[in-house]
């Protein structure tokens, strides 16, 4: 039982982080039907500015970093969508140039980092790094805590700007039905605009509460594109909670599955049950029927 | 107050008005009838701008509607309540009406807005809680009828407001309409199927036939003038 919760308690830990990465991925895909591929290299470029923060001799702390991150990457995110992403939104024939636009935006983006800072990884290590407390007779990785309640903030801070705000409540209804809110007088590409800048945030802050356990190389974000995009599908598609739930589900299983097999094996697991919730409820956990747009 | 000259617009190619002249006074009710496909829905989009021009202008209060995007129209005061409802099927009742005050000044205005809504339709009053999509046929209805005044219109345009409902649904959306037209001096334009319901709560009226107006007269006129009833309001007269 010691052994069981000993993997649970991390598992749920890294899966809160999961589900702050996915569900800015799944905001961006609710809101505008855009599938975001670079958004695991936005994560990397977050990764490297809390890096360069942390290590360029400011010495800022990773964790107090995050609200400068937060709003660097919202500009980001906002500036990327004014300059490129708004051309490809909309229209079915789009749907192609979308998947090209952002794969290469993401490729762009690690070959950027190639050349300016070299493929040698890169580690952020505070001096609590290593720190930790026993609850019980469970260990409690001290950073890994920090990364968890850093992603549950956020993402509750994210859904009360969507549930309580006039701008939420706008990008809420241009995601459910962006003619009729039209006709409500809301102005679409601004609601995606902030849409974009706020997904691309929370994968960035997400990034940002990983670099304490996780060293950085420009072509990082490889290692989490699946999954977010996993935890995304899981969910249900164009839905940020079940995003949310989905990346918790799968850091669970990624850890709990290491009681009984490999670690180099915890992906398979995550597969087996993504293939059979998608068998039982191939909408995922959260999702509706799929529009046709 | 809204005057439309010559204006012409098309789906990929295929022409969906041709030449259209309409007017609407300010405080006026205006009926447009047709047959399906005859472009009663593409003007309206037009007006509301979510359907582009290809030659013609529209102006609103004077100034030249051409390049101004939707939500500037509904901020200028025209609000289009979109054929099928469209109301916000994952949202609450109460959200579904703040969004209809969602731009401009109607923030301001939304409680008093809010009291007249459920004046002209107190069947909402009990439902505010309630999710939009678990409202029947006739109160989603009512609710994008509502939606559509919580944005103080100027110019409020209704399309085909009892598309798809039972006849008793439809009998109590257009009274609440009625209630609405006689507490507001609101220039309105409806499109409708059920010419006579739209006629009682219209002074004038447009028939189009594929995208061209092929009559405009007085309520009155059409009601009374047998062949004219007879020929553009269907066989019942």
């Amino acid at each position: 039982m010691v052994e069981f919760l000993q993997f649970l308690v991390p598992g749920i830990l890294i899966g809160g982080v999961y589900a702050l990465l996915a569900s800015g991925l799944g905001l961006i895909f609710g809101v505008m039907r855009v599938v975001n591929f670079a958004q695991a290299d936005f994560m990397m470029l977050a990764m490297y500015l809390s890096w360069a923060l942390f290590a360029g001799g400011v010495g800022l702390d990773p964790f107090l970093a995050v609200p400068a991150v937060f709003f660097v990457f919202l500009l980001l995110g906002m500036a990327v969508h004014w300059l490129f992403i708004r051309f490809v939104i909309g229209r079915r024939e789009n749907h192609d140039a979308q998947v090209i636009l952002t794969i290469g935006l993401g490729l762009i983006f690690q070959n950027l980092i190639l050349i300016r800072y070299s493929s040698e990884p890169r580690v952020v290590a505070p001096s609590y790094a290593n720190a930790g407390d026993f609850i019980g007779d469970i260990f409690i990785s001290r950073v890994r805590l920090y990364a968890f309640l850093l992603s549950v903030l956020v993402a509750a801070l994210v859904f009360l700007f969507l549930n309580r705000s006039a701008t939420g409540r706008a990008i809420r209804a241009a995601s459910e039905n962006w003619e009729a809110a039209t006709y409500m007088g809301v102005d679409i590409d601004r609601t995606n605009r902030i849409a974009f800048g706020v997904g691309v945030a929370l994968t960035a802050v997400g990034g940002s509460a990983l670099v304490t356990f996780q060293s950085i190389t420009p072509f990082v974000g490889l290692r989490f594109v699946v999954v977010m995009f996993a935890a995304v599908v899981l969910g249900g598609l164009g839905s940020v909670r079940g995003a949310f739930v989905g990346g918790v589900l799968i850091g669970v299983i990624q850890s709990v599955s290491q009681v009984w097999t490999s670690a180099a094996v915890k992906n398979v697991w995550v597969f087996a049950l993504f293939l059979l919730i998608l068998y039982v409820r191939p909408n995922g956990l959260f999702g509706k029927a799929q529009r046709a747009i | 107050m809204l005057e439309i000259s010559d204006l012409r617009a098309s789906y990929d190619g295929v022409p969906a008005l041709r030449s259209i002249d309409f007017q609407v006074g300010a405080g006026e009710r205006v009926a447009i009838l047709g047959p399906n496909g005859a472009g009663k829905t593409t003007l309206l989009k037009t007006i509301s701008g979510t359907v582009e021009v290809d030659a013609g202008t529209i102006r609103f209060e004077g100034r030249d509607l051409h390049s101004q995007p939707p939500h500037k129209r509904v901020e200028a005061g025209i609000v289009h309540v979109p054929q099928g409802r469209m109301i916000f099927a994952s949202m609450t009742v109460t959200d579904n009406l703040r969004l209809g005050s969602h731009r401009g000044g109607a923030q301001h205005r939304h409680g008093e807005r809010l009291d007249l809504v459920l004046e002209i339709f107190p069947a909402l009053a009990d439902m505010l809680n309630r999710d939009g999509g678990a409202l029947s046929g006739g109160q989603q209805q009512m609710l994008a009828v509502a939606r559509g005044v919580m944005a103080c219109p100027r110019l409020l345009m209704l399309d085909e407001p009892s598309m798809g409902l039972a006849p008793r649904a439809a009998d109590s959306v257009f009274e609440g309409i009625a209630r609405l037209l006689e507490s507001e001096t609101t220039a309105t334009i409806v499109v409708e199927q059920r010419a006579h319901e739209a006629l009682e709560i219209c002074e004038r009226a447009y028939v189009l036939e594929s995208g061209e107006v092929v009559l405009e007269a007085s309520n009155r006129a059409l009601l009374t003038d047998e062949r004219l009833a007879a020929a553009y309001l269907g066989s019942e007269t």
